[in-house]
């Protein structure tokens, strides 16, 4: 009932926000990755979109024109998207806030930026993200995003706005996490793919919708009895992004009888397991939830201890028998620290599969028969 | 050896005093009775070491090597390593002047230069590398990082005290040593800045980035205090920086003679050895070997430019490299000249106007971030089709570092843009600047020579 009614919003979505955009509405999109506050571009009237399309070889490839193979099929993909011109999101944003997290996506803003068609903010992210003077530099520019967003939009963003914005997305936040710990239960009652679609819609959604679809599901959910005990092995997703679209992997593990019953992905995953605080300075606030009260990616500095310990508390508290890792071809910094946690699960007898992944069609059996001999693997152990 | 030393600027009486060590060193780092014999043929075949300056910066890379190796043993209490730190040559050069118990480098520069250029034999550092978290393959991880993580893991360097990188190029080195932190308990620091400068506020931008920066490398020197145990002052760093005057001059000297001669009047090979010379942490005291290096090579290309001799043609095609030349492997930089094609610059040198004079030795520091490799995308073409123009170059070769996301993602519309306003050809060849299994010589051979009928023909 309401993935139906979800699934009707987002077909009629792209329609909504041309109309908006006639109505003077900008759109304003974001790349993924949790570190562009959606709520400062809400309150400015403007409507934000993470843009997180991928899995499709066809855009990843058409970039290749202007990127070499060496950028990851994510990052290619954006570019991808907006030179073919057929996905109408990407067709609509008025400005992009590009977050400068990896070498990937500040490439891709700066390509966008070259091109000279389109308005860019480029969001710096300080990659000590436990340092003072870093959190001020974080602080500073989310007032800039501020000023050039009123400047943009001609609306000013009153303080009131961005409480009521940091509520809203606080909700959604809430709500995500509250459906993601219902998938504790064995057998979990959503299945990871409709879990992640669901974290995924909520970039394109119109928020107030969203939050209220969220809230009728999770109402739905939480009452919901088990009515079996499942055999299927627990199994947790780590990596770097899994985007809108990118579906393979989650697809094959759940044919091969496995169940991804959580994930720790940097991007493409709405991050929803913190909340901001909404008082005293909010941008302060927002630089803060954003940038420090959070598990780093692994772009990050010292990061790959705190990811690991984040993860093995995942592997406790969600009953994980075996980890999949999944990763972007050419992804340099994940594919480094896939030594360290496998070094590290191997260490706690947890079995880990590492697989990468250029979109492309080519490999898919190759990936089923690797699935199917892990998800055995698992199964001996446990 | 006694020979190879003496290609390599040793005098006889500093071989006698010295060879046991070197020797050692060698001995340590796998080097055999071949290897010296190659070493001397590549010296002589890539290299100008008729010139005494060459011989000289070789003679500064091989110390730097061998005191490396030999640190430990030699009664170094506290070992840095910096690699990918812009400025910790400045800050390294201050330590190892204040205190003879301290060892602090740049780890791999040298080292590409004595194994990879000179004895060809770097690929079992990199292989080393490659067996733990920066595997070979399809990934393209960057072989500088290999070489660095391969000297340490491999144990051909002793295990340092700590460990520095800057963030603001790669991802991939504070990664490495974030994971050499967790896996071998090595101490690291990253200073970083916001690489989040924008076309349309260039230079107030610049200033925020070198601010964040000054800010991160102060943080970065109180770390380093704790570990050597005594303080860095300002006055340490300015010393140190008036004391590189000499041979910061003295490589721009040899650059600009170099870009405004033709014939060009040494192998582009060669040009590798400033990058380098201008990377080492050497002490206050050894600064004016290096400074002494530059200003004998200077003369030396000076009386060739006198002359009219050239290592190519009077009226070759001249060109523009994006990158410096190959850090382990000079055969690329050499098959150009033998195709008659004068390589007279590298963008390095390229890099944006700042009024941003300072006092601050953190912030002067920090102004290498106004320069090509550290600009992006948007400002980087402008400031390279000014190059072009000014070097009145016939090309440009753009052998982009493939694992080096920063430069590689650039390649394609640098050539869209130079091609549409200049009208030179631009070539881009898929490169690893620090690999020599990337190279393939009839492939190179065969797109050079096709480049070369593409550039326009000058008279001689």
């Amino acid at each position: 009932m309401e993935e139906n009614r979800l699934a009707a919003h987002l077909r009629d979505r792209p329609a909504q926000l041309a109309e908006a955009k006639k109505d003077g509405v900008k759109i304003i999109g974001t790349f993924p990755g949790n570190y562009v506050p959606e709520e400062i571009i809400y309150a400015s009237g403007a409507v934000p979109l993470c843009l997180t399309h991928g899995g499709n070889p066809h855009p990843a490839d058409a970039a290749l024109s202007v990127l070499p193979h060496v950028f990851c099929p994510f990052a290619r993909a954006q570019i991808g998207e907006r030179l073919l011109k057929e996905n109408p999101y990407y067709s609509m944003i008025d400005m992009l806030v590009a977050p400068i997290t990896c070498q990937h996506l500040k490439k891709v803003a700066e390509v966008w930026e070259y091109d000279g068609d389109l308005e860019i903010f480029k969001l710096g992210i300080p990659h000590k993200f436990d340092g003072d003077f870093e959190l001020e530099y974080f602080t500073d520019r989310l007032r800039v995003l501020k000023d050039r967003l009123q400047a943009f939009t001609g609306n000013e963003i009153t303080d009131e706005k961005i409480a009521g914005a940091i509520a809203l997305y606080n909700r959604m936040r809430e709500l995500l996490k509250n459906i993601s710990l219902i998938r504790r239960t064995s057998p979990s009652l959503v299945s990871a793919l409709d879990f992640v679609k669901l974290n995924h819609a909520s970039f394109y959604a119109d928020p107030d919708f969203m939050v209220d679809v969220l809230d009728s599901i999770y109402q739905e959910l939480k009452d919901k009895q088990q009515e079996s005990k499942a055999d299927s092995p627990r199994l947790m997703l780590l990596g770097p992004n899994i985007s809108y679209g990118d579906y393979t992997v989650l697809e094959l593990v759940k044919t091969a009888g496995g169940e991804i019953v959580i994930e720790e992905i940097c991007e493409g995953i709405r991050y929803y397991w913190h909340t901001i605080e909404n008082k005293g300075d909010l941008y302060q606030s927002l630089a803060r939830g954003y940038l420090v009260d959070r598990v780093p990616c692994a772009f990050m500095r010292d990061s790959a201890k705190k990811r690991l310990d984040f993860a093995l508390k995942l592997v406790k508290d969600f009953n994980v028998s075996g980890v999949i890792w999944y990763e972007l071809l050419c992804c340099e910094t994940y594919d480094s620290e896939s030594y360290y946690f496998a070094h590290e699960m191997s260490e706690r007898n947890i079995p880990m599969l590492i697989l990468e992944s250029d979109y492309g069609t080519a490999d898919t059996g190759q990936l089923k028969t690797r699935i199917e001999a892990f998800i055995e693997i698992v199964k001996g152990v446990t | 050896m006694i020979e190879l030393l003496e290609l390599c600027g040793f005098e006889k009486q500093e071989i006698e005093a010295e060879l046991p060590r070197i020797e050692k060193a060698f001995n340590r780092l796998g080097i055999t009775t071949e290897d010296i014999e190659r070493g001397k043929q590549r010296l002589n075949k890539y290299y100008d070491v008729e010139l005494k300056g060459i011989r000289k910066v070789f003679r500064l890379c091989v110390r730097e090597v061998v005191s490396a190796v030999l640190a430990r043993e030699e009664g170094k209490k506290k070992i840095i390593y910096g690699f990918m730190a812009p400025g910790w040559e400045i800050i390294g050069s201050a330590l190892v002047s204040k205190s003879s118990e301290v060892y602090a480098a740049n780890l791999s520069w040298a080292f590409q230069v004595v194994l990879g250029c000179v004895f060809g034999k770097i690929v079992p550092i990199l292989e080393a590398a490659e067996k733990k978290w920066l595997k070979a393959g399809v990934v393209t991880h960057c072989a500088n990082v290999k070489t660095f993580l391969g000297l340490i893991v491999s144990e051909s360097v002793p295990r340092p005290d700590m460990l520095i990188t800057s963030g603001s190029l790669c991802e991939t080195a504070p990664k490495t040593l974030d994971l050499l932190h967790e896996l071998y308990g090595i101490p690291v620091c990253c200073y970083d800045t916001c690489q989040d400068r924008e076309l349309s506020d260039y230079l107030d931008g610049t200033k925020r980035a070198i601010d964040m920066s000054a800010k991160s490398l102060r943080r970065l020197t109180e770390r380093i205090q704790e570990v050597v145990g005594f303080e860095i002052t300002n006055d340490m760093l300015r010393e140190v920086m008036d004391a590189r005057g000499g041979l910061d001059r003295g490589i721009r000297n040899i650059r600009r003679l170099i870009e405004n001669s033709d014939p060009l009047p040494i192998r582009a090979a060669n040009d590798n050895l400033w990058t380098i010379l201008n990377m080492l942490t050497l002490s206050i005291d050894d600064l004016p070997d290096a400074i002494d290096a530059t200003n004998t090579a200077y003369a030396e290309l000076q009386e060739r430019v006198d002359k009219g001799l050239g290592v190519v043609e009077k009226g070759a095609p001249r060109i523009l490299a994006m990158l410096f030349a190959q850090h382990a492997d000079p055969r690329l930089e050499h098959l150009a000249g033998e195709l008659g094609i004068a390589i007279v610059a590298s963008d390095i040198g390229l890099a944006v106007p700042y009024d941003g004079a300072t006092e601050d030795p953190y912030v002067e520091i920090s102004m290498y971030l106004r320069g090509s490799l550290s600009t992006s995308l948007p400002r980087r073409i402008p400031l390279i089709v000014e190059g072009c123009k000014r070097l009145k170059v016939d090309g440009v070769l753009d052998r982009f570092h493939a694992g080096c996301r920063f430069v590689s993602g650039d390649a394609p519309l640098l050539k869209d843009a130079i091609e549409k306003e200049i009208g030179i050809p631009v070539l881009l060849l898929e490169w690893e600047n620090f690999d020599p299994r990337i190279y393939k010589h009839e492939e190179y051979k065969r797109r050079l020579e096709v480049f070369k009928t593409m550039m326009v023909k000058k008279p001689a």
